[in-house]
C-alpha cells in the first residue's frame, strides 16, 4: 500500500504529520549498504549536531521531501523516548495520547497500518500518486523483493513514494 | 566398604559417559551456533551484514515502554534551519499526528 509520503497527500487535509530524523541506520562507518552505495546515499554517523542537520537538508532537498521536519539532535532523545530507531510511525490523538503506536522498523514498520488507521476514522482517500519526489532505489527496499532477505533489513529513507522511479 | 569399592569401580566408566554427554552437547552447541549464524546472514543478506546488524543495529533496536494509550513522550527537536528548536507536542492541536521517524540511509 502507500507510502507515508501519499499518505500524507492523501490525507494532509486531517490529520498533521511531523518527520522526526533520527540517527543514520547504515552509515558509511557502519553498517553500510550496497543499496545506499548504488544510490549515492553515502553519509558517515553525524558527531555533530550540523553534520546531522546537513545530511537532513540534503536528504529533505534531493526529494522535496514535502511532511513537516524536526531533526533529534545528538542526545537522541527522541529516538530514546519513542524507540524509534531506525524507523517507526505513531499517531498521537488531539489529547496527546498515543492511539497507534507501530512495530520496529525495518520488520514492522507498516505505513499502510497507519492508512487503515487515518481510513477508519477519515474514510478512504488516494489522491493520484506524484512521482515528483522519487527516490533511489534504496527508498522501494521493501517493495522490491528481488534480493530476497537483503531488503528485510533494509531501512526505508523517509521519502518512499510507492511509485518510486528511478 | 562394599558401596566404596563399588564407585571406585565404576569411575572409570562414569568417567567415559561424562566425556561422551560433553563432546554431543559441545557438537549440539557448535551445530546450533552455526544455525543461528547461517540464519542471521539469510536475514541480513551476507556475512558481512550479519556482522553489521550484531554489531551496528541490534544493540540500538528497543520495542520501548510506550502503548496506546500511553502519554506521548515531549522531546525538544531541532528544526530544519538547524538553529531553530520546538517541542514535539507543541504539534498536537486539533487533529490527529502522525510521527515518522527516520534516517536518510
Amino acid at each position: 500500500m502507500g507510502d507515508v509520503v501519499q499518505i500524507y497527500n492523501d490525507y494532509k487535509d486531517h490529520a498533521d504529520f511531523l518527520t522526526v530524523y533520527v540517527r543514520e541506520a547504515h552509515p558509511t562507518d557502519e553498517w553500510q549498504m550496497k543499496s545506499n552505495v548504488k544510490d549515492d546515499v553515502c553519509y558517515a554517523q553525524p558527531k555533530t549536531l550540523e553534520q546531522r542537520v546537513a545530511i537532513a537538508k540534503d536528504f529533505t532537498a534531493r526529494y522535496k521531501f514535502p511532511l513537516p521536519f524536526g531533526i533529534d539532535d545528538l542526545s537522541n532523545a527522541a529516538d530514546n523516548a519513542y524507540a524509534a530507531w531506525p524507523e517507526r510511525l505513531y499517531i498521537i490523538d488531539e489529547t496527546g495520547h498515543i492511539v497507534y503506536r507501530g512495530g520496529m522498523g525495518p520488520f514492522h514498520y507498516k505505513p499502510a497500518e497507519v492508512r487503515e488507521w487515518l481510513a477508519a476514522k477519515y474514510g478512504a482517500v488516494k489522491h493520484e500518486a506524484q512521482t515528483t519526489a522519487a527516490p533511489a532505489s534504496a527508498a522501494s527496499a521493501r517493495t522490491s523483493t528481488s534480493s530476497g532477505a537483503t531488503s528485510a533489513m533494509t531501512t526505508t529513507p523517509l521519502s518512499a513514494p510507492a511509485n518510486s522511479k528511478k | 566398604m562394599l558401596i566404596f569399592a563399588s564407585i571406585l569401580t565404576v569411575r572409570p566408566e562414569g568417567a567415559g559417559s561424562l566425556k561422551r554427554v560433553l563432546k554431543w552437547l559441545a557438537g549440539v552447541l557448535a551445530v546450533l551456533l552455526l544455525a543461528a549464524f547461517g540464519a542471521l546472514c539469510y536475514i541480513a543478506g551476507s556475512p558481512k551484514d550479519a556482522y553489521g546488524m550484531v554489531r551496528y543495529a541490534l544493540p540500538h533496536m528497543h520495542r520501548g515502554t510506550l502503548q496506546v494509550g500511553s502519554d506521548a513522550p515531549d522531546v525538544r527537536l531541532v528544526a530544519l534551519d538547524g538553529t531553530n528548536h520546538f517541542h514535539l507536542r507543541e504539534r498536537i492541536a486539533a487533529r490527529p499526528l502522525v510521527l515518522v521517524f527516520g534516517s536518510f540511509t
